[in-house]
């Protein structure tokens, strides 16, 4: 998908390569790096990938609260037009604010594409406005509580033991952040939906690192 | 992990019984059997063991149990309120408000509920927490804002919502107006009604201080103990987001810190109507200041 992105037009550089550089020095961690394959391995081994809803297939309606607390319709969101449905980790994540960051500075380019954004995080408590308003987004940001959505979509998976370890010692309380006890978080996972709910491309990746690079969610938007 | 080895294993949560949990399921018991596999193999362990006739769950199908009933209730709500919305069902909507616990803070999300179920029915209970739990484990109730210093039992979920501080509320032309903020000491001389729906903070405060203060007993609802400030009888220790007007007015009160935090609860691991999981969802999605 590389060649499809505007080389002469991006003067900054692609999502990709900050993730890249983000990661490269997150794994320079020993500790870190060896949460992080046990992640790639447990989720790889089980084909996890396989259990996300397709292209072709149809995303389920649902009612979710926005981060400036109305509810939000997907059947409503798609009587306007295509859906960019992304799944993020939460407020925490140094990868989610790469993206959340690239996805804003992007939002032009997408909406005249004549699509709308949705970004689903599974924090509760203010946490989604809070990352609403670090990111000065322009999309809504819904709070996925107890991952409702996420595991309609296939995208939630339960943290293997070293992560989880990591995030325990580092004081991050997902019980706290997400109303639940649950220790569960999505992978990245951006859909673009139709009008009529049917999923139209997708980007999925058990490596939290990889993320749907804005460049080819607004080529998958223009080829609709 | 994927809806439906969620749906499955909770099916079998209930059942105990692969057979019966794939008639229930609609699916054939092979595939019913392969889809716990995998949800084991994600999980990192068996969730389930069979022994002759007799399926048991496992310690860590005992664990996970309760997270994935609450992940899968989300999932049916989600599309649930979308389905009713679409067919024009109408349902209810019953929260429990503990005492002295007003419902300015959750309008703004009853209201929400409203717009996408115009026929919903919206229920307010005040009462004290013993009755409100009882109602909710009766399902007379959905939800209950509760303060969070009483004895919650082991089935209710629980959420943080706020914290409250309590306020002087006093005539306009009373003495201790002229104070930007008021003490225990300022109120040696005064009497202080108090009553089952005022939150428990003039007994909060006796306890603390240890101070004789005159309580003046009046149950009622707020609206009656306000009634009976402005007529002059005493004043009242009340919340804060207690809205307050006309001939009264409110003061801080700062010495000692009086507060209370208010809990979201409701029933864990029973199915919520569509207005009702909505409800507590947006209640826990967003900050109350």
């Amino acid at each position: 998908m590389e060649d499809q992105q505007g080389r002469g037009t991006h003067t900054i550089e692609t999502l990709t390569t900050q993730l890249d550089d983000l990661l490269a020095s997150r794994r320079q961690n020993a500790g870190w790096d060896a949460a992080y394959q046990e992640i790639l391995t447990r989720l790889n081994r089980e084909g996890f990938l396989a259990g996300i809803l397709g292209a072709g297939a149809a995303f389920p309606d649902f009612v979710l609260p926005s981060a400036e607390g109305r509810l939000i319709a997907l059947a409503d969101e798609l009587a306007r037009g295509p859906v960019v449905l992304s799944f993020f980790r939460g407020e925490w994540c140094p990868f989610c604010k790469l993206t959340l960051e690239a996805l804003a500075r992007n939002l032009p380019a997408i909406e005249a594409a004549g699509a709308r954004v949705l970004a689903l995080t599974p924090e509760t408590g203010g946490l989604p406005l809070a990352l609403k308003h670090r990111h000065n987004a322009g999309f809504e940001v819904l709070a996925d509580v107890d991952f409702g959505v996420g595991l309609s979509a296939g995208v939630v998976f339960k943290i293997p033991t070293l992560y989880r370890a990591r995030l325990e010692a580092s004081g991050n309380s997902l019980p706290l952040r997400h109303g639940n006890a649950a220790w569960c978080l999505p992978v990245p996972a951006t859909f673009i939906l139709r009008p009529d709910a049917t999923i139209a491309w997708r980007f999925v990746d058990v490596d939290f690192a990889h993320r749907a690079e804005p460049a080819d969610i607004i080529a998958a938007l223009r080829s609709l | 992990m994927e809806l439906s080895q969620v749906r499955y294993f909770i099916t079998l949560c209930k059942t105990l019984n692969f057979t019966r949990a794939a008639e229930q399921c609609n699916v054939t018991q092979p595939a019913l059997t392969r889809a716990i596999q995998r949800l084991e193999d994600e999980l990192g362990g068996a969730l389930l063991f069979r022994e002759r006739n007799l399926t048991q769950l496992t310690e860590l199908g005992r664990a996970m149990r309760p997270h994935l009933e609450t992940m899968l209730e989300a999932a049916d709500a989600a599309a649930g309120l979308a389905r009713a919305r679409r067919k024009h069902v109408a349902g209810s909507l019953k929260i429990g408000l503990g005492p002295g616990i007003g419902a300015a803070a959750v309008a703004p999300a009853v209201r929400e509920v409203a717009k996408m179920l115009p026929d919903v029915a919206i229920h307010f209970d005040e009462s004290g927490p013993a009755a409100l739990i009882d109602s909710m484990l009766t399902d007379m109730l959905d939800c209950a804002l509760l303060p969070d210093d009483c004895d919650l039992p082991e089935r209710l979920n629980r959420w943080p919502l706020y914290r409250e501080s309590a306020v002087i509320v006093l005539p306009t032309e009373h003495r201790l107006c002229v104070l930007n903020a008021v003490t225990a000491r300022d109120l040696l001389d005064e009497t202080i009604l108090t009553g089952e729906r005022c939150g428990g903070f003039a007994n909060a405060l006796v306890q603390i201080t240890g101070f004789s203060l005159r309580l003046q007993r009046c149950n009622g609802a707020a609206a009656q103990m306000l009634d009976l400030i402005g007529a002059g009888l005493g004043i009242a220790l009340l919340s804060e987001r207690l809205p307050v007007s006309g001939p009264l007015a409110t003061r801080k009160f700062i010495d000692p810190d009086l507060s209370r935090g208010i809990l979201l609860t409701a029933v864990a691991g029973r199915p919520l109507n569509p207005a009702a999981a909505s409800f507590i969802k947006l209640c826990r999605a967003r900050a109350f200041q």
